[in-house]
C-alpha cells in the first residue's frame, strides 16, 4: 500500500496532466476550426482545376498526343510514394495510420520487384519510415516553420515533385495522407499524382470542342503543374484538419482517462487515511486501556 | 443593352469575384483577348497582368493577377489565378518583389523553365508600367 503522501503526489501530478491534455484539446478545437475554415475557402479553386482538366481530357483524348505528364501508369518500374504525416505526435493513430498505410504498400512494390523511393513531408512520418527504410529515401519537406500552410508551399513541393518526375528518378507518384470524414474519423488513404491519367471521370462537356490559347500541349503542360501544386495544397490541408481533429479526439480521451484516474486514487487516499485514522484510534484506545 | 455573363474569379486561398459582367479583357498567353457574351468555348493560360471587366454600372474593375487559366463554356467565365489584388490596392512594390523573385529563381536554378522564367519576368515588368 503505498504511503499518503505518494499518492497525495500521484494525485497532484495526475491532475496536472489532465491540465495539460484539457488546454491541448482546446487549442486543438480551435486550430480544427481554423483548419476546416481554409480547406472550404480552398476548395472552389480545387473543383475547378479537376473541371477544366477533366474538360481538356475529353479533348485531347481524341488527339494522340504524347504528353509527358499523361499516363496509366501501368507498367512502371519507379515509385515515389509520398507520405504526408504531421510535424507533432499526441494526435492518437494519425501518424502511424499512415505510415501503416504506406509501409503496406512499399511491402507490395517491393513483393513486385518494383524500384521504390519515399519522399516524407512532415517529421512524423520521416522518424517513423527512417528506421526501416532509410536508404530509399529521396528527400524531407520540413513543414515546422510552416504556421499555416499557404498555396506557396504546395508549389514549392510540387515544383520540386515535377522536377524529379522530368529528370526521371521515378514514373509514379503516389500520396499518404490522412482523409477528412468528420472530427472523430480520418481515413488514411492514397492516391496517385503522376502521372495524371484522364480516364477516371467521365466529363461533363465532352461534347463542347474547345479553343486552345495556346495549344493542347503547351496548356497541359501549364495546367498539370498546376493542378499537382493543388492536390497537394489540398491534401496538406485535409491532413492539417485530421490532424487536430485525431488531437482533439485523443486529447478528450486523456482527459476522461485522467479524471478516472484521479477519481480512483482519490478513493484509495481517502481509504488509507481513514485506515490511518482508524489504526491511531486504536493504538490510543489500547493504550488507555493499558494504564 | 449589353447581354451578361457570369465571371468567377478565384485563387488558391479563396474566392475574388463572382458576378455578372459585361465584359472581360484577359491577358491572353499569346496576347490580350475580350471575352463577351455567348463567347466559344476556350481555355487558356493567362499571363501576369491585368485583368480587366466592366459590370456594366460603373467603372471597370482591374485586378492584378499572376499568371493562371481561363475557362470559358457555356457563358461561364472562370478565371483559376495563383493571386489575384485589386487593381487599386496593388503597389509597385509588389509587382517588383514578384520580379525580384523571378531574378531570383533565375539566378539560383539551372532550371528546364529559363524561357518561361525570363517571360514572366517581362510580362511583370510590363505590367509594373501599367500599375
Amino acid at each position: 500500500m503505498p504511503s499518503l503522501k505518494d499518492l497525495k503526489i500521484r494525485i497532484d501530478s495526475v491532475k496536472s496532466t489532465r491540465k495539460i491534455t484539457k488546454a491541448m484539446q482546446m487549442v486543438a478545437a480551435a486550430k480544427l476550426r481554423k483548419a476546416q475554415e481554409s480547406a472550404e475557402r480552398g476548395r472552389p479553386y480545387a473543383e475547378k482545376m479537376r473541371d477544366i482538366v477533366s474538360n481538356l481530357a475529353s479533348s485531347v483524348k481524341n488527339i494522340a498526343g504524347d504528353n509527358k505528364f499523361l499516363g496509366d501508369g501501368s507498367d512502371c518500374k519507379k515509385f515515389l510514394l509520398i507520405v504526408a504525416t504531421a510535424e507533432r505526435g499526441l494526435c492518437g493513430g494519425f501518424n502511424s495510420s499512415i505510415v501503416k498505410l504506406a509501409k503496406s504498400r512499399i511491402a507490395e512494390l517491393a513483393s513486385e520487384d518494383k524500384e521504390v523511393k519515399i519522399l516524407t513531408i512532415g517529421k512524423k512520418g520521416r522518424e517513423q519510415l527512417n528506421r526501416e527504410f532509410e536508404s530509399l529515401f529521396i528527400g524531407h519537406v520540413d513543414l515546422s516553420n510552416e504556421k499555416n500552410i499557404t498555396i506557396d508551399t504546395a508549389r514549392k513541393i510540387s515544383v520540386d515533385i515535377i522536377s524529379r518526375f522530368e529528370a526521371g528518378e521515378y514514373e509514379v507518384a503516389e500520396i499518404f495522407y490522412n482523409k477528412f470524414a468528420s472530427v472523430i474519423s480520418q481515413i488514411p488513404s492514397s492516391y496517385k499524382l503522376l502521372p495524371v491519367s484522364f480516364n477516371e471521370k467521365e466529363s461533363d462537356a465532352s461534347n463542347v470542342s474547345f479553343n486552345f490559347e495556346p495549344d493542347e500541349d503547351e496548356i497541359l503542360n501549364e495546367i498539370i503543374p498546376k493542378s499537382i501544386a493543388t492536390s497537394i495544397f489540398s491534401v496538406l490541408q485535409e491532413n492539417a484538419a485530421s490532424e487536430q481533429g485525431s488531437r482533439m479526439a485523443a486529447m478528450d480521451n486523456a482527459t476522461r482517462n485522467a479524471g478516472e484516474m484521479i477519481d480512483k486514487l482519490t478513493i484509495d487516499f481517502n481509504r488509507s487515511r481513514q485506515a490511518a485514522i482508524t489504526n491511531e484510534l486504536i493504538e490510543i484506545i489500547s493504550g488507555a486501556e493499558a494504564l | 443593352m449589353t447581354n451578361k455573363f457570369e465571371l468567377s474569379i478565384i485563387s488558391a486561398e479563396s474566392k475574388v469575384f463572382e458576378g455578372k459582367v459585361e465584359n472581360i479583357l484577359v491577358p491572353g498567353m499569346v496576347g490580350d483577348f475580350l471575352v463577351l457574351s455567348n463567347h466559344a468555348p476556350c481555355i487558356s493560360s493567362i499571363r501576369p497582368g491585368f485583368l480587366e471587366f466592366s459590370e456594366g454600372t460603373s467603372d471597370n474593375q482591374r485586378y492584378f493577377v499572376s499568371g493562371g487559366i481561363i475557362e470559358i463554356i457555356n457563358n461561364m467565365v472562370s478565371v483559376l489565378v495563383d493571386s489575384a489584388v485589386a487593381g487599386d490596392k496593388i503597389a509597385k512594390e509588389d509587382i517588383t518583389n514578384l520580379i525580384s523573385e523571378v531574378n531570383d529563381r533565375l539566378s539560383a536554378e539551372d532550371t528546364i523553365n529559363k524561357d518561361d522564367l525570363g517571360l514572366r519576368k517581362n510580362d511583370l515588368e510590363e505590367a509594373l508600367k501599367q500599375a
